[in-house]
């Protein structure tokens, strides 16, 4: 499927030939002519990047930029600026943009940008994708036995069964060793929650 | 039917009105034969202006040339809207000898055709071949009506390469070229002018022509698609 792509410029001749370029790079353009436009565009439709000038009426695009990024954390946010000043640039970066370009840009630069931009989001997300089934494989292939085995040990340990003095420090060192695995394999859910992976546990 | 030689200036005023009340005009005054730029400069000109300053990558323009031919030519207009914001909102006026049109627009658009006009009659080699268009100016042109303008001017130009018994290029590959030797000016100019301008309505302006000239090649490219169903009179015939 086509990548979407908003494009926020107050310059209708800017938005206009921007979209014609994209469309014709076989992305999907839509037009928004400010942050508050745009703002109404992403609650009705999903879009993969957002293209926004900094300086517009109304709205501008830092606070937008800001907006977006906690509203929609999953859409990834170009700056466009013709007046270029390090200091906004950096500004931008910190707040989430993903890149900041000077205008003018050529449609062919542009086009390598958002395609560029495009495939780190596809490996990113094969990345994450690879994560979710690595740990519903340790949930579903090894944390539902390890945790049987644990309760195995359990119940032999404190149950009468005549053990000797090795086998039974044997057993605890399993016990151990299952406890151990356990945690690790929750640890990594958890961390895995905190990075914005889906958690498995809950999902399974 | 041809008609006499003009001899009066091609003359285009531009009249800005500012929300605020303010007002400002331009005078651009185009040689009738040359359509080159009758402008004056000050003596002491800004060091913006200097070849050396931030020169286009392109530029065949040798050391013996101090000044960069369109940045003195933008040098007076510069000046006066540099510290003025791209999207401020402004009525503007041109009035040229057959007409005068008007809009409410931005100025950053409406600098944008002034600008066009500077570029192209300023004697820069590269622009230079633009140079016929400032005789058929059309202020706040949209993206289709300068890429029209562009494809026929460039094909009267082939047309009189024939009449000359040289080789026209009708497919208008030269054209694509042009247009993306024009891009990496309008490029340097907009580097120029962040330097040149506090606030950012000239630099803007210029992102505007770069966008409608970006545009062009598609156009071209496209096989003028956009237009085609508008000539099937032609094309319908046997």
């Amino acid at each position: 499927m086509p990548e979407r792509i908003l494009i926020v410029d107050d310059e209708e001749t800017l938005r206009l030939s921007m979209k014609a370029r994209l469309e014709t790079a076989g992305f999907v353009a839509e037009v928004a002519e400010n942050g508050e436009e745009a703002l109404g565009r992403m609650k009705r439709e999903e879009f993969d990047v957002v293209l926004m000038d900094i300086k517009m009426p109304g709205m501008g695009g830092i606070e937008a930029l800001r907006l977006f990024n906690e509203l929609f954390p999953k859409t990834d946010v170009v700056m466009l600026t013709g007046f270029a000043d390090f200091s906004t640039a950096i500004e931008c970066l910190k707040l989430g943009a993903k890149d900041y370009l000077v205008k003018p840009v050529d449609a062919t630069e542009l086009v390598a940008r958002l395609r560029s931009l495009v495939r780190s989001r596809s490996s990113e997300r094969a990345l994450q994708e690879t994560r979710r089934s690595f740990l519903s494989m340790l949930y579903i292939d090894l944390l539902g036995p390890l945790r049987s085995a644990r309760e195995s040990i359990e119940r032999v340990l404190k149950s009468n069964a005549k053990l000797s003095g090795e086998q039974r420090e044997e057993l605890s060192n399993a016990l151990a060793q299952c406890e151990k695995m356990i945690a690790r394999i929750q640890d990594m859910d958890e961390e895995m929650k905190r990075s914005g992976t889906a958690e498995v546990e809950s999902s399974r | 039917m041809t008609s006499e030689p003009q001899r009066k200036p091609l003359r285009f005023a531009y009249h800005f009105k500012f929300q605020s009340g303010m007002e400002q005009k331009l005078e651009i005054e185009l040689d009738p034969q040359t359509l080159e730029l009758k402008q004056s400069y000050p003596e002491q000109k800004p060091e913006w202006t200097k070849l050396k300053f931030s020169q286009c990558e392109n530029c065949p323009l040798g050391a013996d040339v101090e000044y960069c031919p369109v940045a003195l030519n933008l040098s007076n207009v510069v000046e006066t809207f540099q510290k003025f914001n791209s999207f401020e909102p402004v009525h503007v006026t041109v009035e040229t000898k057959e007409r005068t049109y008007s809009k409410d627009t931005t100025l950053q658009k409406s600098l944008s055709s002034v600008i066009g006009i500077y570029m192209v009659t300023s004697n820069c080699p590269i622009m230079d071949k633009l140079r016929p268009m400032a005789q058929f100016h059309l202020p706040f042109a949209s993206g289709l009506e300068t890429f029209y303008r562009s494809v026929s001017m460039y094909l009267t130009a082939q047309f009189f390469l024939k009449r000359q018994g040289k080789q026209p290029d009708w497919d208008l590959k030269k054209l694509v070229e042009l247009y993306k030797a024009i891009s990496i000016v309008n490029k340097g100019m907009a580097e120029r002018l962040r330097q040149a301008s506090d606030k950012d309505a000239n630099v803007n302006a210029v992102v505007i022509l770069h966008s409608l000239g970006d545009g062009v090649p598609y156009f071209v490219e496209g096989g003028l698609a956009e237009v085609e169903h508008l000539f099937s009179v032609y094309t319908k015939e046997e």
